[in-house]
């Protein structure tokens, strides 16, 4: 099948583009001011403390071969350890990951289709009360940077107006995960309010376009019923170039939640990557920018795929 | 009894360094008087802690702010804090703390020999008394009786010999060893069970000093920690949960030796962004933080409930000039620069009026800090004329390098020095680097650049921070008069002719040193009325309390 052929290609060529990513990140780090070692001993670092934390890390191989050495490593499914904290690479960051994921699944499962909602209502009642508010709401909202959003909620929310939820989502270790979960809430509606705008804009401007278009006015002239013309024909059609904004929203979400983290102090792979970058800690480094943009490669195919599939014209185009 | 530190004399406040020396040279520091006032200090060090929970916390005598005694400590409860953003790379090694966090941890599990009590007077820790022979070459400790780890061993002298080893040793790279350096593993002979004796290679008056330093941790031996495990001291706090850069929590010491803990739990959170760190205040995640920003001190008043603690410290943010190095090599360059200084405009705008004014010398509760010289002051038409003399003529252009790194303060202040610098004609391109760049491979190599300092004595800083060999000597201070008066000092053990000597040598440095010191730090902590018995401290670093938990209590 052609789509197969397709996706195997891209599959392909995002492997590519991880191994790239990986080079670009090893060489980027190479030209940053000192090393783990540095890192480690900080002021009080000595020549000969120094040369002895390098050998013990492995810093004083050539770049080459540290890079060969990790790559040998991942192909074989070993994400190599951490030299700031000296442990696998995967127990120092896997529950920064999961940390991440519940956030960025949470976000992103409350603004899709809340956005998609939004947006098409918007369109459909175009110009109206309804339609002002939420255009003028989504460009103040997309024009602030996400962390002025999030600390504009935090006084809201948490120190001056109201006292309803934490003002930080600091992870208490011994009590589980899921009785912590109201420290979710405001580094997930930052990211909500950050995101949104751009899904509701797009749907609006695409459902006006299709609202005007040639088979919904036959589809109205037939007397069709009004919510089975928006169903079946409007709404599918208009959700088509929202896709596209979606999917890099995901991947923008996974990336971006960097600025959120900070403001909140979550421990998810946001801080995670600072304080790797920080200690110059290569692997550490590595695995979370992977992470990142195989991410990114990863939604950027499924947005295509599910645009291919959607729309039986890029089909057929494709035997 | 109002006092948080137990000592071994009579329990009052701090441990008159100046009585010891006295005594020293009296000669009647005889064994016999030696054991009685052990017996004294033990039969008070038991019944301490039972006066100290009757009677009320006062906060130290030297700064506003202190809060109001509360009745009785309340005993129970859970102590939340937030200090500083830590790493992935943090360990609860006792005797390598080199990040701000890992120090505001390592403060609460373990404990040195001695210890600066909050008007930096030395007080006895694990030990309970200490001889030097009469030039200071064999120094004899004796430790409390009774002490456990936290594991419920005993401390004995083969413990500290152990601990000792263990920081001289290069493997550990322990920021402790250069003040041991003038001992050798075959240098420490144990006496009996609770006695130590130290023989140093080279004679020093002051080892004290290393003894209380505390990255100088006493350790159990055979001490192997990895992560929480194995990370065994004798502070107020174990040790029940260690997330590197996130967390870390603990419970309080049964047995500890000194006051408190009143609380049952502590969990310090590390927070890198300063309003995180406020809103955690604000928000009731926690009940105390370190290290409030002159700009939050509004917002903290403001809000109902909250209190500054607002501690005067000896703790100094200098610039350093290389004395070395153009333009800095002409003394006349470094009066200029001195003269430059507008101190309390600086002290108002960088520092947001926290701060107090400096005179370019360190250590000023050392008792040869010459108070009386002349308070310097702005003088822009003399540093004018000195640059004149030296040969520039406003066209004078030198490069200024701080960081965060130094302090968060640390880039205001250089910008509000490039300000006063231009009225005498001299350009200062600001050059604020990445931390990790600032303390990198250029760091103590940067001509014109700034440090931070906590509260010392005047011995003690130069070894560390101006003495030939010294591991930070950031001004690349060379003078042979000044080292000459030095070495007479190390070597005099009587406190009054030696405070006099330490008194010529700062005086040199006021007239031909390399540091521009325009004022010493005043520290704030924000907490909430939740807590009480929070005491400040003079220390100059981490908090204005130095994160003395085991003396706060829930309301």
């Amino acid at each position: 099948m052609p789509l197969v052929k397709i996706i195997v290609r891209r599959i392909l060529l995002g492997v590519l583009t991880l191994l790239l990513v990986s080079v670009l990140v090893f060489a980027a780090t190479q030209t940053l001011p000192g090393d783990t070692a540095r890192a480690i001993l900080g002021k009080s670092a000595t020549p000969a403390t120094l040369k002895a934390m390098r050998q013990e890390l492995g810093l004083d191989r050539p770049a080459v071969v540290q890079y060969g050495s990790w790559l040998g490593g991942v192909v074989r499914g070993n994400l190599g350890e951490s030299l700031a904290a000296k442990a696998p690479v995967t127990s120092v960051i896997g529950t920064r990951v999961r940390n991440s994921a519940v956030l960025v699944i949470l976000a992103a499962i409350i603004s899709i289709p809340l956005s998609i909602l939004i947006g098409s209502l918007s369109g459909l009642l175009r110009d109206r009360p309804f339609d002002s508010t939420t255009s003028l709401g989504t460009l103040g909202l997309a024009a602030l940077p996400e962390f002025v959003i999030g600390i504009l909620l935090i006084g809201l929310f948490a120190t001056q107006v109201f006292h309803l939820v934490p003002a930080v989502s600091v992870v208490q270790p011994n009590v589980p995960f899921t009785s912590q979960l109201d420290i979710l809430i405001l580094p997930a509606l930052t990211l909500v309010l950050a995101t949104s705008p751009y899904i509701v804009r797009i749907l609006r401007a695409s459902m006006i376009e299709v609202l005007e278009s040639e088979y919904v006015q036959m589809a109205r002239l037939k007397g069709m019923p009004e919510n089975v013309v928006l169903r079946r024909h409007a709404l599918p059609n208009a959700i088509i170039p929202a896709i596209q904004v979606i999917a890099l929203n995901l991947a923008w979400l996974a990336g971006g939640v960097v600025v959120v983290e900070y403001v909140f102090n979550y421990p998810g792979i946001g801080l995670g990557l600072i304080d790797a970058i920080n200690n110059r800690d290569v692997p550490e480094i590595q695995a979370i920018v992977l992470l990142i943009a195989g991410l990114y490669v990863g939604f950027n195919l499924l947005a295509d795929i599910l645009t291919i599939l959607v729309s039986p014209r890029l089909r057929t185009g494709l035997q | 009894m109002g006092d948080h530190i137990v000592s071994d004399q009579e329990g009052k406040a701090g441990f008159d360094l100046s009585k010891v020396d006295e005594l020293i040279n009296s000669h009647r520091f005889t064994r016999r008087n030696l054991l009685q006032g052990a017996l004294a200090a033990g039969a008070v060090a038991a019944i301490g802690p039972v006066l100290s929970a009757c009677g009320s916390s006062s906060g130290g005598t030297s700064s506003s702010g202190s809060p109001a005694a509360a009745a009785s400590p309340k005993k129970g409860g859970a102590l939340k804090s937030a200090i500083g953003g830590g790493s992935a790379k943090d360990t609860l090694d006792g005797q390598i703390p080199t990040s701000e966090t890992q120090i505001g941890t390592q403060w609460q599990v373990y404990d040195a020999l001695m210890d600066w009590d909050p008007n930096h007077k030395l007080v006895m820790t694990l030990a309970d008394s200490y001889e030097p022979n009469t030039d200071g070459s064999v120094w004899t400790v004796k430790l409390k009786s009774g002490l456990t780890f936290h594991n419920g061993k005993s401390v004995t002298a083969d413990d500290v010999i152990y601990s000792y080893k263990r920081i001289m040793d290069p493997k550990t790279a322990a920021p402790g060893a250069s003040t041991l350096s003038a001992l050798k593993a075959s240098g420490m002979k144990k006496i009996d069970d609770l006695t130590v004796q130290f023989t140093l290679t080279n004679p020093s008056v002051t080892f004290y000093e290393a003894m209380a330093y505390y990255p100088n941790a006493i350790v159990p031996e055979g001490y192997d920690p990895k992560g929480m495990t194995g990370a065994v001291g004798t502070g107020p706090w174990i040790p029940t949960s260690f997330q590197p850069g996130q967390q870390v929590e603990f419970k309080a010491n049964p047995n500890y030796w000194g006051e408190g803990p009143y609380a049952d739990t502590l969990t310090m959170y590390e927070i890198a962004d300063p309003s995180a760190k406020l809103n955690a205040l604000l928000g009731g995640t926690v009940d105390h933080m370190t290290l409030l920003d002159s700009s939050q001190v509004s917002a903290v008043k403001a809000a109902s409930g909250m209190q500054v603690l607002q501690a005067k410290t000896g703790g100094w943010w200098p610039f350093t000039m290389r004395m070395d190095q153009k333009p800095f090599t002409d003394a006349r360059v470094r009066q200029a620069f001195r003269l430059i200084v507008d101190r309390q405009q600086m002290i108002e705008q960088a520092l947001g009026g926290y701060g107090w004014v400096g005179n370019d010398m360190y250590a000023p509760y050392d008792p040869g800090y010459p108070a009386d010289l002349p308070q310097r002051t702005a003088d822009i038409e003399k540093a004018k004329s000195l640059l004149q003399q030296a040969g520039y003529n406003n066209d004078l252009t030198v490069q200024l390098t701080t960081s965060t790194a130094v302090s968060a303060a640390a880039p205001n202040m250089a910008q509000v020095f490039a300000q006063q610098a231009k009225a005498a004609g001299v350009t200062v391109n600001v050059n604020k680097v990445d931390p990790s760049v600032f303390y990198g491979d250029n760091y103590l190599k940067w001509t014109f650049a700034q440090d931070f300092w906590a509260t010392r004595n005047y011995i003690p800083q130069m070894q560390v921070g101006a003495a030939p060999n010294a591991p930070w000597n950031e001004c690349h201070w060379k003078n042979a008069q000044w080292w000459g008066i030095v070495t007479q000092a190390l070597k005099t053990v009587d406190d009054t002719a030696r405070a006099a000597l330490i008194k010529q040598a700062e005086t040199i440095e006021y007239q031909e040193g390399a540091y521009i010191i325009p004022s010493f730090n005043v520290l704030l902590d924000a907490y909430s009325s939740k807590v009480t018995g929070l005491a400040v401290d003079n220390w100059g670093a981490n908090s204005a309390c130095r994160c003395r938990y085991n003396l706060m209590s829930l309301v």
